[in-house]
């Protein structure tokens, strides 16, 4: 695609609001004006950013990864691939695209440049980001992580990610994204491209922890070709001003499967705005949105699923699950089931409620107390069980939400 | 005052919804002693053990419960639980995302999980081992890394319940039909772990149920059966198998008359 025609496309969506979600004005923020620095080594960074990092499952001593990717702001970037990973990639994404020329296909490609006025002002200005890729047949079997961190006050950070499993590959990345809880009105924005090539197996955890003042307007895609398989789970656990994201995953190739699995745990007056959209477009691909909200504070939950069904020998299945805490909080499931071909079998299940108070005089028959039963039945709620998921990143998935819920509760 | 009795309920009524359950029941419970609630199905044999741990929903609209001599209708459920007081769940609810084994672990001391440091990487929790000699012994291993009361079969469910509340250690238990739909082997289980309670002397036992099994092997000491939300017979052992042999409302009809 010709970089050209592409500004102009963006251009031409600038003003274009996003449908859902609250409307930001762009023009609030500062945008990066360079480009960003290398950071020389892991062991630079500070004992604070070490423990923020930290709680979005990045390991800073590296010992049960394939490679690391860390980005502070727009400012300086760390991508490293320990030695012995034959076939991993993991550069900043501007790099890359000086690299291979290719990759210009891939840019813009799964996510439309004009789909709304984030993904315009993305293009628009400076960005940067990671490129993954694995190479055809390569098995990375440790993940790779990456982290971005938000530290800069009243500015955007602007990140365009590219990742790349090739055909016969398989490849976990585990992904969190941070900011200090001092962090005064900032801006995430957030671009990741997602290609899962025939037979490729492609797991995507991330974890986000914003702070009180922050917006984050993420978009995502994924393309699964032919038997590929993309996993993706999601855990939102901090306050922030709000999140608007609705990640789609197109199936296009016949066998292709998905599921996407989210938590959020939301607190104080933030506003979750998290859904999933699945697009069957081959025979026999197949998919699931599940959802868990738990809603306390004043926050407000939006959980959309959307499932389309376009082709015939499909299946897919959406579960919405929130649990409200607090009387003031607000929970919505919004499930929507499309189906444009016969023999698309979609299904979906929704609940949202209080605590039960079967379950809680249950618990507190054996001696808990009704706060330490209350936090038990969220904890175990809230409990995200990815089947198919690399042990270390399901632990890194039960840390993260632990340590948010201590943090929390 | 009499404090010679364990817990007692006095001219007890209790209502769900508005709608009245029990019509002032009046009972009492010794240490250390073995006793059997009786009556046909909705009697208010359930309720009265809701009642006396004190569950939300139902709602104690005259009389008192006393435990060693005080009222407890203004305690908690957790407290009543901490003075010693268990029921074990007819049907327990499902609890998900909670394993068995770390909820015995977080709630019986005996069994506590071990220190943080001196857990290996990847394992969730580390309970001591006799955690798992005790459900090998009551049959249910395979429970151990089960999410609560999840798919639990109905012979599973009932040991499992018995175990919670024998490793709470209470002072009082209820037991509400701890002998319903299990098979020959895990009822001679079921029997002998109570066997043990009573040779100890240490718990008084409340057995709801429905068979004679259980109750004959434990020779209970007393039984109480209750009509439509009242108690209207108070007998030992040797009524059970009368009791087999009328059904009920012979039985009821007989003391009437
Ligand atoms: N939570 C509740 N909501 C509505 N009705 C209830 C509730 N709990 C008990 N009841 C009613 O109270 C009556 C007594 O019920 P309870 O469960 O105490 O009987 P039970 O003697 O234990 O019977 P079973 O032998 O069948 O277990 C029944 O009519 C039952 O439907
Ligand atoms: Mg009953």
């Amino acid at each position: 695609m010709p970089s050209g025609n592409t500004k102009k496309r963006a251009r031409s969506a600038r003003e274009k609001t996003a449908p859902y979600g609250d409307d930001i004005n762009l023009e609030e923020y500062e945008y990066s004006t360079s480009h960003p620095s290398d950071l020389e080594s892991l062991d630079n960074i500070s004992k604070q950013d070490r423990t923020l990092v930290r709680e979005v499952g990045f390991d800073p001593s590296q010992k049960r990864v394939s490679g690391s990717f860390m980005q502070f702001d727009n400012e300086s970037i760390l991508a490293d691939v320990l030695i012995q990973q034959e076939g991993l990639e993991v550069m900043p994404t501007d790099l890359a695209l000086k690299k291979y020329e290719w990759l210009h296909d891939y840019l813009w490609n799964a996510v439309q440049v004009d789909t709304d006025k984030y993904t315009a002002r993305s293009e628009l200005e400076n960005y940067s980001g990671y490129f993954i890729r694995a190479t055809a047949g390569s098995r990375i079997e440790m993940p790779v992580q990456s982290c971005l961190l938000m530290k800069k006050n009243q500015s955007v950070q602007n990140v365009h990610n590219i990742i790349i499993a090739e055909e016969g590959s398989e490849l976990h990345i585990i992904t969190g994204c941070a900011t200090p809880a001092n962090v005064e009105k900032s801006l995430h924005l957030g671009i990741s491209e997602f290609y899962v090539k025939k037979k490729a197996r492609l797991t995507f955890t991330m974890v986000h922890r914003w702070s009180e003042k922050i917006d984050v307007r993420p978009r995502s895609a994924t393309i699964v070709e032919e038997n590929g398989t993309f996993i993706s789970s999601y855990a939102i656990l901090s306050p922030l001003k709000s999140i608007q994201t609705f990640p789609k995953v197109r199936l296009v190739g016949p066998g292709a499967k998905t599921d996407l699995y989210s938590v959020v745990y939301g607190s104080k007056s933030s506003k979750y705005d998290v859904g999933g959209l699945l697009s069957l477009e081959a025979p026999k691909s197949n998919g699931k949105v599940i959802s868990r909200s738990i809603a306390t504070d004043e926050c407000e939950i939006i959980a959309r699923g959307d499932l389309i069904g376009l082709s015939g020998e499909t299946r897919g299945r959406l579960e919405c699950d929130g649990l409200l805490v607090s009387n003031t909080a607000v929970i919505r499931a919004v499930p929507m089931l499309a189906a444009r071909a016969e023999g698309s079998e979609l299904s979906h299940e929704a609940t949202v409620g209080k605590v039960g108070a079967e379950q809680l005089s249950y618990l507190m028959s054996r001696g808990l107390n009704e706060d330490e039963a209350t936090s038990l039945i969220i904890r175990g709620f809230v409990k995200l069980k990815v089947p198919d998921l690399p042990p270390a990143l399901q632990k890194s998935i039960d840390d993260a939400i632990k340590m948010s819920m201590e943090g929390g509760m | 005052m009499n404090t010679d009795f364990l817990l007692e309920t006095k001219d007890l009524r209790v209502e769900v919804s508005g709608i009245p359950i029990l019509s002032g029941v009046d009972l009492t419970f010794s240490a250390g002693q073995v006793y059997a609630i009786l009556g046909p199905n909705a009697s208010g044999k359930s309720t009265l053990a809701k009642a006396i741990m004190g569950l939300p929903e139902y709602k104690i609209s005259g009389g008192d419960i006393l435990f060693n001599g005080k009222s407890i209708l203004h305690k908690s459920i957790t407290e009543r639980a901490r003075m010693g007081i268990a029921y074990a769940f007819q049907t327990p609810p499902r609890i998900p995302g909670v394993k068995l084994d770390d909820f015995i672990c977080r709630v019986c001391p005996d069994y506590q999980c071990k220190d943080e440091d001196e857990m290996l990487m990847g394992d969730s929790c580390a309970c001591k081992q006799i955690l798992y000699d005790d459900f090998e012994r009551l049959g249910i291993r395979n429970l151990a890394n089960r999410e609560l009361n999840d798919g639990f079969s109905g012979g599973e469910s009932k040991r499992s319940e018995l175990f919670q509340v024998l490793s709470m250690r209470p002072k009082i238990m209820f037991l509400d039909e701890p002998d319903s739909g299990l098979d020959y082997d895990s009822l001679k289980i079921v029997g002998r772990e109570l066997k043990a309670i009573r040779e100890k002397r240490d718990a008084t036992l409340v057995i709801i149920s429905h068979h004679r099994y259980v109750l004959e092997f434990l020779e209970v000491d007393k039984i109480y059966i209750l009509q439509r939300g009242r108690l209207v017979y108070t007998g030992d052992m040797s009524d059970i198998p009368i009791l087999e042999e009328k059904g009920y409302e012979r039985f009821f009809a007989e003391i009437a008359g």
